[in-house]
């Protein structure tokens, strides 16, 4: 009875293939047939050779071939490894489903669902798959970090805190801030025509390293940055090029190129929608270190720290 | 109580994919009846279908599927998409232009949709075979939606943005026809100020063959004649498949729009035969009884039926149980009632069956006709003191029937009026 039931006996048996190589790239140039030719000479190339330089292109052309026509030219910019697989590109968590599944299938790797949730962006996707395929761990995903979190976190605080919610990790830092209209200094800047002054995006942009310092950074054994350490000290390499309204979601990246106390230099940029609207090639913090808090302290700091924001702003 | 109308249509079937199309192959017998490629083996005795017309969704990647002008899907919608779906689809937003609503009369808490499918055998095949043989996490993530049975509702309300009741039927080839009897009932009851009904069908090999081993298809090869209902050579029905949309709306919202109405729901009913899973009963209990419940339902009796669109599929059993149940209830009015089916020409839609006729029936009292019933060379005497209309007549019909049967022994009637010359 159990032989009738298992699924060997319901499924029709695989034909025996003539030869299992020759087999292997017909089954794979038949997933990937509505991929770029490029594509899929990465994937015979890395199928043949192991050689995982040929990922990063592989991955690239799976998304390519997922991606709404219009969107396409944004994948082969410079800064690819940044878009947001569902905010920049669109795509819904059912087709990075089918996206994770085409990755797995043509570079023999395995994403769980769990790792899936920490994978936000195309760079995020390389690097996991690079490091599986090199038999080395992933990176620790970055952390999500809600508006009231934000909040319970930084020094910086309303009426000149200028991060809505964020994520974080080692090797990123990305943030939101919405353009309210109500901001004091909208007031008079400009008179009757609202424009958010470059020097706040860039206090921005500082925020978002002073955040990064704060949650994304690990630090030595015993030790954490301390909150009231942390000051602006030089930017430099600053480019605008767009102005920013009220209504605008502004898109803050930060990444770290140095860390290492009492300096951090970051370089960063924000996006409205698709347009660029600043870039700085450098962001440069001071910070220092301190004892940690003993656990016993950080257990119970859980709640106070959730209250924090209504007792701050 | 508010009275019920139907305002819009959408046709995707094998004699047309426009209301225009379908009345002109009404009127002039055409047929949408073709030798099925892949059923050329000798080991398959049905070589028939009636297939859809223009579309093509046989491969396995629906990326692969030909869609026809006017109509375009996007990716991310046509992965979750049966044939079924699809046709659905085509035929809502024809039904949607047809009735002239806006997007904001389709997207509202007193806008429902009610389906019927069967769900797509095919895509369930080929997912449970990619399960077994390539493993559980290699199948399609939306194959699920694309293949069981509430597959058309589950796409069209959510594509639609559809907000008021929606489920789906699955009476089997009286599916659409309960959705259609529901969909009134909703506006009757003031639930719903508007209701689309769908019926829909894959249409393809896998829906259809199956009903071969139980020796209910037509073996004619000549697909001139393969589908021939109340004729002494009847052998079987030929299958079909698409997608039929009707616009329900209450007697206010029409007033409001000043829409145009095809014709008025009167009512309906239904009956159970208690005999058998897939044969009809002899006498035509269960269909005799629905008729009887539609007749109770809206004051209207024998006397005031001018045209039945008959269920008849072309299976010796069937049609004549129908035949049977049809003198029974007409009585002295037997032979004058002018009855057909229309499956002569489109094929047995299975779930599609009530909402494509009950289209035909709105087309007909619109536009003033009755169609024929095509392909009787010799009457069945079956049909012995009925009227079986060989050929379409330009007349107006008042108040027509559409009679269903499905499996189970499930039966429906609903009664139509004619907006224009109240009886």
């Amino acid at each position: 009875m159990a032989d009738i039931l298992s699924p060997a006996c319901v499924a029709p048996p695989v034909a025996p293939a003539k030869s299992p190589a020759l087999d292997g790239e017909a089954v794979l140039r038949d997933s990937l047939r509505r991929c770029s030719p490029a594509t899929i000479d990465a994937a015979l190339a890395y199928r043949r050779t192991g050689d995982t330089t040929h990922l990063a292109p592989i991955i690239l052309g799976i998304f390519e071939r997922f991606v709404e026509p219009d969107l396409r030219p944004r994948l082969q910019a410079p800064d690819s490894d940044d878009l947001r697989v569902i905010e920049d590109l669109g795509l819904d968590s059912l087709t990075m489903m089918e996206i994770v599944m085409l990755v797995e299938e043509v570079t023999q790797t395995r994403i769980e669902n769990e790792e899936l949730r920490g994978l936000v962006t195309i760079g995020d996707i390389k690097t996991f798959v690079d490091c599986r395929a090199r038999g080395v761990q992933p990176p620790a995903p970055a952390r999500m970090i809600s508006g009231d979190e934000v909040r319970a976190i930084m020094p910086i605080q309303a009426p000149f805190l200028f991060l809505n919610d964020a994520r974080v990790g080692p090797a990123q830092a990305t943030a939101s801030y919405r353009i309210t209209g109500q901001e004091f200094f909208l007031a008079g800047h400009f008179k009757d025509n609202p424009v958010m002054p470059a020097s706040i995006m860039l206090e921005a942009l500082g925020q978002l390293g002073v955040l990064h310092l704060l949650a994304g950074l690990p630090v030595e054994e015993g030790k954490v940055v301390g909150t009231s350490t942390i000051f602006f000290a030089s930017t430099d390499g600053v480019r605008c090029s767009r102005v920013c309204k009220p209504g605008d979601v502004l898109m803050l990246t930060l990444k770290p190129k140095r860390v290492k106390a009492p300096l951090a230099v970051y370089m960063g940029n924000i996006r409205v929608g698709q347009e660029k609207a600043v870039v700085a090639e450098e962001i440069t913090l001071t910070f220092g270190l301190v004892d940690a808090p003993a656990p016993v302290v950080a257990e119970p700091a859980a709640a106070s720290v959730a209250e924090a924001p209504a007792s701050a702003s | 109580m508010p009275r019920v109308f139907i305002t819009g249509l959408g046709f995707i079937t094998s004699i047309g994919n426009t209301a225009d199309a379908v009345e002109q192959s009404l009127r002039e017998l055409r047929h949408g009846m073709a030798r099925h490629p892949g059923l050329e083996a000798e080991n398959i005795p049905v070589k028939v279908t009636a297939p859809v017309r223009d579309f093509q969704t046989d491969s396995e990647d629906p990326e692969d599927w030909v869609i026809p002008a006017p109509y375009a899907i996007k990716r991310e919608q046509l992965r979750s998409l049966s044939p079924s779906a699809l046709y659905a689809m085509c035929g809502l937003q024809q039904a949607i232009a047809d009735a002239k609503l806006s997007p904001e009369e389709v997207s509202n808490e007193d806008t429902g949709l009610y389906a019927a499918s069967a769900g797509s055998p095919a895509i369930m095949t080929r997912m449970v075979n990619r399960m077994h043989q390539q493993g559980v996490m290699r199948c399609p993530p939306l194959g699920i939606v694309a293949s069981i049975a509430g597959t058309v509702q589950f796409n069209l309300v959510a594509y639609f943005k559809i907000k008021g009741a929606s489920t789906g039927f699955t009476s089997a080839c009286a599916a659409s026809a309960h959705a259609l009897g529901f969909a009134f009932d909703e506006i009757k009851l003031g639930r719903q100020k508007r209701m689309f009904v769908v019926g829909a069908e894959d249409g393809n090999i896998e829906t259809i063959l199956p009903f071969a081993a139980m020796r209910a298809l037509s073996l004619n090869t000549d697909p001139a004649m393969a589908s021939r209902p109340f004729d002494k050579k009847h052998d079987g029905f030929v299958g079909t498949g698409g997608a039929t949309v009707l616009v329900l709306e209450s007697e206010e919202e029409v007033m409001r729009r000043g829409a145009t109405p095809y014709a008025e729901v009167l009512g309906w009913g239904q009956a159970s035969d208690g005999h058998n899973v897939a044969i009809s009963h002899p006498e035509g209990a269960g269909l005799a009884l629905a008729m009887r419940h539609a007749f109770k339902a809206t004051g209207i009796t024998a006397a005031d039926v001018d045209y039945i669109n008959a269920h008849a599929t072309s299976t010796p059993i069937g049609d004549a149980s129908e035949c049977k149940a049809l003198r029974a209830v007409l009585g002295e009015h037997a032979s004058r009632v002018a009855v057909s089916s229309t499956k002569a020409l489109t094929g047995h839609g299975l779930s599609l069956a009530g909402a494509m006729e009950a289209g035909f029936c709105a087309l007909a009292l619109k536009r003033g006709f009755i169609p024929g019933s095509a392909h009787i060379t010799e009457l069945d005497p079956a049909c012995d003191g009925l009227n079986i209309v060989r050929t379409t007549e330009s007349v107006q019909p008042r108040v027509v029937l559409n009679n269903s049967s499905g499996f189970g022994g499930a039966n429906v009637c609903v009664v139509f009026k004619a907006v224009s010359g109240a009886r």
